[in-house]
């Protein structure tokens, strides 16, 4: 628990001496993107072209691989990672949905996950803006989800979420370095 | 935000890439085209969505207020978050009173603050500013530069892509000194700083800053 402490202290440390440095932040290593579902609704709102309501939103920082092993290495087995990098994946659902035959209610909530080699235990959870998962409280988790990994032959080099229209909602992808999932939100 | 760039077929042109932080207004129904240049695009293969060129990043007040959770100093409340896409100066000139290309945003003229998606301002409580009440929520939040003051609108057209406002949802507007900067700022920047009366949300690029000053 000292160590702990002494890590936290650092690192609060290092990140006020960052900080200090220039009044202004700099640009993120692993920078910030979002993706909303229907895709690109935005663009379509302009365009008069969103026919379909807004149903989700991800935000998520996106760190590359950068010639590392991700998984099992980087990120290891078994253990809760934040699906990104800096605050915690934040996903935003405009209207009810379920997942794993879970009704989640339209609000915020954030993404977590539990790497392994075969499976991804995906986990949403109503603890909002926070850090990592650092503060992960799993007595906040609302639904988890075990979905089968996919091995992909190219490399995605930036972690990436992205949603897919689906038979009976939507999906979203998830995918860093050589490997892919899918999970299925029900709307 | 974007799938593949075909699915909305959106043309994406380089030559249009310096444009993506300004905002030039078609008021015609022609097409809306959308640039989304990729950042290092040998390092960033991606079968989904690239890596923009102009990020997006997040500022809480509290400042670092997820940072501030993780540590344990959850005793103040969050109350408020922007949300904005980070554009770089790239030695271009951005403010002046010329038309793109020769100024990236002309004096005058509407302004995303920031890039891509219409940038997002949200108060978990009600605020106060400029004697204007403003209620707990989400909005849009833009700027019409000048050289002396920024016109900062808040507006009701949430979740839209910032190429031009929708001004019949604007809802409060608010003008504030703009003041010339000795540094200059590569990078976008939308920060939140204490103030004696809340908050001031600092807006910089370039050589120039604004404050709004928030009454919490």
């Amino acid at each position: 628990m000292k160590q702990f402490f002494a890590a936290v202290v650092i690192l609060c440390f290092l990140i006020t001496g960052a900080r200090a440095q220039s009044k202004l932040p700099p640009v993120d290593k692993s920078p910030m993107d979002m993706s909303y579902y229907p895709n690109g609704y935005p663009v379509l709102k302009i365009q008069d072209k969103a026919t379909d309501p807004i149903v989700a939103r991800v935000i998520y920082s996106r760190p590359q691989k950068n010639g590392r092993t991700i998984f099992g290495d980087l990120l290891e087995y078994g253990k809760v990672w934040r699906l990104g990098a800096n605050e915690a994946t934040e996903i935003e659902f405009y209207q009810n949905v379920k997942i794993n035959n879970i009704k989640i209610k339209k609000g915020r909530y954030t993404l977590y996950c539990i790497p392994y080699a075969d499976k991804w235990t995906i986990i949403v959870n109503k603890d909002t803006d926070t850090w990592g998962s650092f503060k992960y409280d799993i007595k906040k988790d609302l639904a988890r989800i075990d979905l089968p990994v996919q091995k992909q032959t190219e490399i995605t080099e930036a972690f990436v979420m992205a949603f897919d229209k689906a038979a009976n909602g939507a999906s979203l992808i998830i995918a860093w370095d050589d490997v892919k999932v899918s999970l299925p939100i029900i709307f | 935000m974007l799938k593949h760039t075909t699915t909305y077929g959106v043309i994406i042109t380089l030559i249009a890439c310096c444009f993506t932080s300004c905002t030039s207004i078609s008021n015609n129904k022609a097409p809306v085209e959308i640039t989304r240049p990729v950042i290092e695009p040998a390092k960033t293969y991606n079968p989904y969505v690239t890596v923009d060129v102009s990020p997006l990043d997040i500022s809480y007040y509290p400042v670092n207020y997820p940072t501030q959770l993780m540590n344990g100093n959850d005793s103040a409340a969050l109350l408020a978050r922007v949300i904005y896409s980070r554009p770089q100066k790239n030695g271009r000139t951005i403010f002046g009173n010329e038309a793109p290309p020769k100024c990236v945003q002309q004096y005058g003229n509407y302004w995303r603050l920031g890039a891509n998606e219409a940038t997002e301002i949200e108060f978990f409580k009600a605020v106060t500013i400029a004697g204007k009440k403003m209620a707990k929520g989400r909005y849009v939040i833009y700027c019409i530069p000048f050289e002396n003051k920024w016109t900062i609108v808040f507006n009701s057209n949430l979740y839209s892509w910032g190429l031009h406002p929708d001004t019949t949802k604007d809802l409060v507007t608010v003008d504030i000194p703009a003041e010339k900067t000795d540094k200059i700022i590569e990078y976008f920047t939308m920060v939140f700083q204490e103030s004696p009366t809340g908050a001031n949300l600092i807006m910089a690029w370039d050589n120039a800053k604004a404050v709004l000053p928030i009454s919490f």
